[in-house]
């Protein structure tokens, strides 16, 4: 978890007195530290040693004052902050730093040093995004995000070291100051691998789509033994720097020490690289971001796609494209857009299905898909000409889930999926599912990342029968459903007695609830049976199927929980995630059928995961 | 229906000669609550229980002073039952169902002529009844109550055919003087939807309170 609070951050985020700022202003003037930059930062040139800024006078107190609230809520003085730029890491320090006042943007610019000898250059600028309050007029704007934009660093070689802990130490004093993003253009040749090596990512979702293309291209053209899902499942730039390390290529350097990956006149020396690395060292230039606050306690993502749309039902049929509408732009509505991540999803290699799937059974899915068939299997599992996509798609959101929090890019995350999984066995489709994405994620998290202990808390109103089926035998895999008791709740499995097989046995927990039981009946059962459960299992990561039929205005089923409910049990699994797994949490949305409550409590889920408090339907704060 | 398929035929026996520690050792092994004892050619010669078993260990260690050493029962002979209540595999489950109930035992024999083929037990009855019932496979229970009429019971048939739904089992039976109460098990999530559909249609759909019978 993101550690909150830093030295430059004073009681807590207190202001500082207006006297404080302004008496740290005239000490950096008199420093010959702090100078008015003009408001064009493209001017700002580098003009050789001593005089290294075109700058003129510096603005009034008060306009850099006004600034200063704007950017740092008067929470550090200026010469703190100058001191909490320039930390020695690694032996390196700082040296000329100094502070540029534009009309709505802060510069900081220094050399670096290591003993004698100047190693480099580093300028950062801080600035509030504007953002149109109507998405197509200029006017009115409201203040976005803070933003730490990287001008420009550059290192001599062998330093990469000292940029990894600096921008480490960076990562938490802006966290600290709520500055919610790094942005940088990676341009320079080693930064084009490096930043996105650092969990940086492209913004601009097209750029990233691009840049895969291109990655496929190579492949393509370099004849490598790639399979074109590998790459199409790639969907953050991190995962580019990484990928295929057991490949290495040949690039081809230049004087400049520019990279390309064909050779030409001055492009001559060879080096091979693995594959990912190479690629993007002779990559376009491209802008990245790193998320570093989120305006909440936690980093949460958010995994969402238009593709999950494409699934579509019969008319009357619960399990409706509606719902993912609904919650998507309820999402917008109360502003939770800014402080979500939001997560591609991307369609999963086959090899990582079959671990939950036989391959025949998913091809007769895709075939009853591409014949145009009304359903798959039983009348429940109604399919659309997306179908067969979406479910992929839905299963491969949840390993981008997966992958975010493993990777430490979200604390935790939501997976806003459809259609749902738990329902769906090894080889069999039903009960409104055909996939089972949460049972896919966890194996994805066992192969992918080496996770051992998975906990799979199911809280649907509905049995979780498939997931349990796949994992009953796994002493290594808890499942635990929370539902309706059996004799009067589809799908008449979950009975207490179920408690595992072979070496899985005491790995399965079921816990039925008599019809019309309500918060009161499902939390005692949750704290005396479940939260024990957990702690002795000591997982490495809980997985949710978070259902939302168990409220008591859905009509699906007969229990009467309310939006409290969801609020206690996240807020307890977050408790327990972080005695147990640094607060790893990857919740993947199941059932909920009634809109109005699947919003409204998919939506106190989301804020009570981002670790906000009080009520759950209260409007976002900030 | 009938007690031969559902029967068990591979059975587990002992002689008449057997002591009590060898029949004692066969319930612990196969885990079994019954053993038939025959004689030569397979003929069933009575019926010794774990309760039979019990009872004469406890005679002995209490009540063997009574009777000396000589009259401590030492084989199964001496403690089976010999009276024995049986079936034979045309008999149907009913008999078998009705005489387990009001015998109140737990297994009873099945033999042709004096010759023993088979057993049923109480865990028998109760695995066909799982099975007619198919309780154990995906499905929900629908209850309802409707008119004592076999008409009525023929359009609560028609409304599920309209409704294109899957239904696992249905048992009708009588409900009070003058109704039924349809049982229907209906593999479908979307169970609300048949239930609002049956209602609409006029059929008193139950509630878990409305089949407890006072007292």
């Amino acid at each position: 978890m993101a550690e909150y609070g830093t030295p430059a951050t004073r009681g807590g985020g207190e202001p500082l007195p207006e006297r404080d700022i302004f008496e740290g202003f005239d000490l950096l003037i008199a420093a010959d530290r702090l100078f008015g930059a003009d408001l064009d930062s493209s001017i700002i040139k580098k003009s050789g040693k001593g005089t290294p800024f075109l700058v003129r006078r510096h603005p009034s107190h008060h306009r850099m004052f006004a600034l200063w609230r704007d950017l740092f809520a008067n929470r550090v003085s200026p010469q703190e902050f100058l001191d909490a730029l320039a930390p020695e890491v690694l032996g390196f320090v700082h040296a000329d730093g100094l502070l540029l006042f534009g009309k709505d943007r802060v510069l900081y610019d220094c050399r670096i040093v290591r003993g004698n000898d100047e190693v480099g250059h580093l300028t950062l600028c801080f600035y509030r995004e504007r953002e149109p309050v109507f998405r197509f007029l200029p006017f009115p704007r409201r203040p976005g995000r803070r933003i730490v934009y990287i001008e420009g660093i550059s290192l001599s070689a062998q330093s990469t070291g000292y940029a990894s802990s600096l921008f480490r130490h960076y990562e938490r004093l802006f966290h600290g100051l709520g500055f919610h993003r790094f942005r940088l253009k990676a341009s320079l040749s080693v930064g084009k691998y490096y930043w996105a090596k650092e969990g940086f990512d492209c913004e601009d979702r097209k750029q990233f789509a691009v840049m895969r293309e291109n990655l496929h291209a190579l492949v393509r053209r370099l004849g490598l033994p790639v399979e074109e899902q590998e790459v199409r499942r790639l969907n953050h730039a991190s995962m580019v720097a990484t990928f295929r390390r057991d490949l290495k290529i040949p690039v081809y350097r230049n004087q400049e020490g520019y990279y390309s990956t064909a050779r030409d006149g001055s492009h001559g020396e060879e080096i091979l690289f693995p594959l990912g690395k190479a690629f993007l060292l002779c990559s376009d230039p491209w802008d990245g971001y790193k998320v570093i606050y989120t305006d909440t306690p936690r980093r949460t993502g958010f995994v969402w796609s238009e593709g999950f749309l494409d699934h579509e039902s019969r008319p009357g049929h619960p399990e409706s494209p509606k719902r993912l509408e609904a919650l998507f732009t309820a999402i917008r509505e109360e502003g939770m857009r800014e402080s979500l991540i939001f997560l591609e999803p991307y369609l999963p290699a086959m090899e990582s299905l079959h671990a939950v799937h036989d391959p025949a059974y998913l091809e007769a899915f895709r075939e009853a898909v591409a014949r145009g068939d009304r359903h798959f299997a039983v009348r429940d599992c109604a399919i659309s000409g997306g179908s067969y996509e979406a479910a992929l798609l839905a299963a491969g959101g949840v390993m981008a889930g997966i992958d975010a929090v493993l990777s430490g890019r979200a604390d935790n995350v939501f997976c806003a999926v459809r259609p749902p999984g738990h329902h769906a066995g090894r080889d069999s489709a039903m009960g409104f599912c055909f996939v089972n994405n949460v049972a896919a994620g966890a194996r994805y998290a066992r192969s992918a990342y080496g996770v051992g202990r998975i906990y799979i808390l199911d809280w649907d109103v509905h049995h979780g029968n498939g997931t349990q089926a796949l994992f009953e035998e796994d002493p290594l895999t808890f499942f635990c459903s929370l539902h309706e008791h059996p004799s009067f709740c589809y799908p008449g499995t979950g009975r207490r007695m179920e408690k595992g097989k072979g070496s899985g046995l005491g790995a399965t927990l079921n816990v039925p609830l008599a019809p019309h039981a309500g918060d009161r009946e499902l939390l005692e059962a949750f704290e005396r049976v479940v939260v024990p459960s957990i702690e002795t299992f000591r997982p490495e990561l809980i997985l949710l199927s978070a259902g939302f039929d168990a409220h008591r205005d859905d009509p699906i089923a007969e229990l009467e929980c309310t939006e409290d409910a969801y609020v206690h049990m996240t807020r307890r699994v977050l408790e327990l995630a972080d005695r147990h797994c640094e607060g790893r949490v990857v919740s993947v949305l199941e059932g909920g059928y009634r809109t109005e409550s699947l919003v409204s409590s998919a939506i106190a889920h989301i804020k009570t995961l981002q670790g906000r408090e009080g009520s759950p339907c209260s409007s976002a704060r900030e | 229906m009938f007690v031969g398929p559902r029967m068990k035929r591979d059975l587990v026996t002992v002689t008449p000669g057997a002591t009590l520690e060898e029949a004692s050792r066969l319930l612990k092994v196969h885990r079994i609550h019954h053993l038939p004892v025959v004689e030569e050619g397979n003929r069933l010669a009575g019926i010794v229980t774990d309760t039979d078993l019990r009872n004469a260990t406890l005679d002995g260690m209490f009540g063997g002073g009574d009777r000396g050493d000589s009259g401590r029962p030492v084989t199964v002979g001496e403690i089976m039952t010999r009276e024995l209540v049986t079936l034979s595999p045309g008999d149907t489950l009913d008999d078998a169902m009705l005489l387990l109930s009001r015998q109140r035992i737990g297994a009873l024999p099945v033999v042709e002529g004096d010759r023993l083929v088979g057993v049923v037990t109480k865990a028998d009855i109760l695995s066909a009844l799982l099975t007619t019932l198919d309780i154990a496979g995906i499905g929900v229970r629908i209850e309802v109550v409707l008119r004592r009429d076999v008409k009525e019971a023929a359009r609560l048939i028609g409304v599920l055919g309209d409704a294109d739904v899957e239904v696992r089992s249905f048992v009708l039976s009588p409900h009070g003087s003058d109704k039924y109460a349809a049982f229907i098990r209906v593999a479908t999530i979307d169970v609300a939807s048949v239930r609002d559909r049956l209602r609409q249609k006029g059929f008193a759909v139950g509630e878990l309170s409305d089949f407890y019978e006072a007292g």
